[in-house]
């Protein structure tokens, strides 16, 4: 790992859905320039942690400590963190989700342009001169006055991804990223993607690409059922010495 | 045409050319109640807007006071509406509004109840994912909704708001009751003068249908320029300014 800088830090997390517990207690540090991958089985509470991660679900016990400020409900215990607006850490967390969830009405690049100038101000034609230099860096800028429905899935997830860091976040969350797409279509998110992990970019991947996890990542993290079960670093596919999770990467490699 | 009397046949006379004879009186209570009409669609369009961001609103009392109105204004026909405005009002209040403004405050009335609902609908079906995508951006409540929401909403609404504004041109005829010189109302003071009941309320008929025509033909080139890409001539020549500015980026990039 390039430093061990904590980025984000989550304590204690847990999160409550009804009267269903899906986090038990999650705790999980993301050192910057760190590529950690959480996996596991369906309903196992990886995307809820990811979620939490910026904070589109609050969790109901614990803290997030993130660039010096905390966020959620506390450990109990006096905490000394500056409390921080969710708005802040999201401003500074990118999220790509599995169904792309690009705006349809707006082109390719005013996707990127809207929030941009939304959030840094500035004039429309200023927030499209970064979105074309953005699209270009995932290969799209020939899409650029595209809509999203005239793009195809792989198009519209690196349209998505695009749109993430043309806010440069110190920390980009991958949500099943390549699970709606057709597999044909897995492969040029996936190479985006790596571009973005070996510049340097802090990132959580919740993912099913077995091969990719072990490529890029060296946090990996395992879950079930509302708990990290196994944690390992770059090796973890090879070492892992917990039962579970060596059958649950048997069932999937 | 004949008709059966005693001891043989009379011709009927329908006087078509009354018609003709008094076009312009036609059309200047057609355009009375297009105007009536318009005034309140807006109107009727900002107050519904209100009231389904009041019925979804996490606050109870705002919920429930638009669930009341709906109910109440949806259930009330037209000409009871007109009339308890324009006579109501001056008998509780002492205020007297002109004929115009209470056929516009009844027809607001009414309608704000079904746009409540329209936009309530539409807004409701939007993916939850647009709202996620705005605030995992970092953007403000107010920007997802201006800049996310209402232009999608505003899309699926388009075709219900046609339907509705038809409806209420057809609902100005009952402000005849209250002495608004519209289409209705000039074909009665016609009829009671020349007794052509068939031929007047055949052109009255005609004129409500014409107008429900053309109405349609506007609303469907609306939803074209709403369209994803925009589809229509109009919407075309808008954009086309857009176009060449992102395809001179494509270029300079």
């Amino acid at each position: 790992m390039p430093n061990s800088e904590v980025l984000m830090e989550l304590s204690g997390v847990r999160k409550t859905f009804g009267t269903t517990e899906v986090l038990h207690g999650i705790d999980l540090q993301i050192t910057k320039g760190s590529h950690a991958v959480i996996f596991g089985p369906s309903g196992s509470g990886k995307s809820t942690v990811l979620r939490c991660m910026n904070l589109l679900e609050e969790p109901d016990v614990g803290s997030i400590k993130f660039l010096g400020n905390e966020y959620g409900p506390g450990t109990g215990s006096k905490s000394d963190g500056k409390r921080g607006k969710p708005i802040e850490l999201r401003r500074k967390v990118g999220m790509v989700f599995q169904q792309f969830n690009l705006f349809p009405h707006l082109s390719a690049i005013d996707n990127l342009a809207l929030p941009y100038k939304s959030i840094r101000g500035g004039s429309l034609s200023d927030a499209q001169e970064r979105a074309a230099h953005e699209l270009n860096k995932v290969g799209l800028l020939k899409f650029a006055a595209n809509y999203p429905s005239q793009l195809s899935g792989g198009q519209q997830q690196r349209v998505a991804i695009a749109r993430a860091l043309s806010l440069d976040p110190e920390l980009m969350l991958f949500d099943e990223p390549t699970s709606a797409l057709d597999p044909e279509l897995v492969g040029e998110v996936l190479s985006v993607m790596r571009n973005l992990a070996e510049s340097g970019m802090t990132m959580v991947v919740v993912t099913h690409e077995m091969n990719f996890a072990r490529e890029i990542g060296d946090l990996n993290v395992f879950m079930e059922a509302g708990n990290i079960v196994a944690t390992g670093g770059s090796d973890f596919f090879e070492n892992c010495t917990n039962q579970r999770a060596q059958e649950f990467i048997g069932s999937v490699l | 045409m004949f008709r059966q009397e005693e001891g043989g046949v009379a011709p009927i006379n329908f006087m078509w050319h009354l018609v003709w004879d008094f076009r312009s009186e036609l059309l200047k209570g057609l355009l009375t109640a297009i105007n009536v009409s318009i005034v309140a669609l807006l109107l009727s369009m900002v107050v519904g807007l209100i009231f389904a961001l009041a019925r979804m609103s996490r606050f109870k009392v705002f919920s429930i006071f638009a669930s009341f109105y709906v109910n109440i204004f949806r259930g009330i026909p037209a000409l009871v509406s007109v009339i308890w405005v324009y006579f109501g009002w001056s008998l509780l209040f002492g205020h007297n509004f002109t004929v115009f403004q209470a056929g516009v405050i009844a027809l607001t009335l009414l309608y704000s109840s079904f746009f409540c609902e329209i936009f309530r609908s539409a807004l409701q079906a939007i993916h939850k994912g647009q709202r996620e995508a705005g605030m995992a951006l970092g953007l403000t409540r107010g920007r997802i909704f201006r800049s996310i929401m209402l232009p999608q909403a505003t899309k699926i609404a388009i075709p219900n708001i046609g339907s509705m504004y038809i409806g209420m041109i057809k609902d100005t005829s009952t402000f005849a009751i209250i002495g608004m010189v519209e289409v209705v109302r000039v074909t009665q003071n016609l009829n009671s003068t020349y007794f052509q009941p068939f031929v007047l309320y055949t052109a009255a008929a005609g004129l409500y249908v014409i107008i429900a025509f053309i109405v349609d033909f506007i609303f469907r080139n609306v939803e074209l320029n709403f369209a994803y890409p925009p589809q229509g001539r109009i919407a075309k020549f808008l954009s086309r300014k857009k176009k060449k500015r992102i395809e001179e980026l494509m270029r300079s990039t």
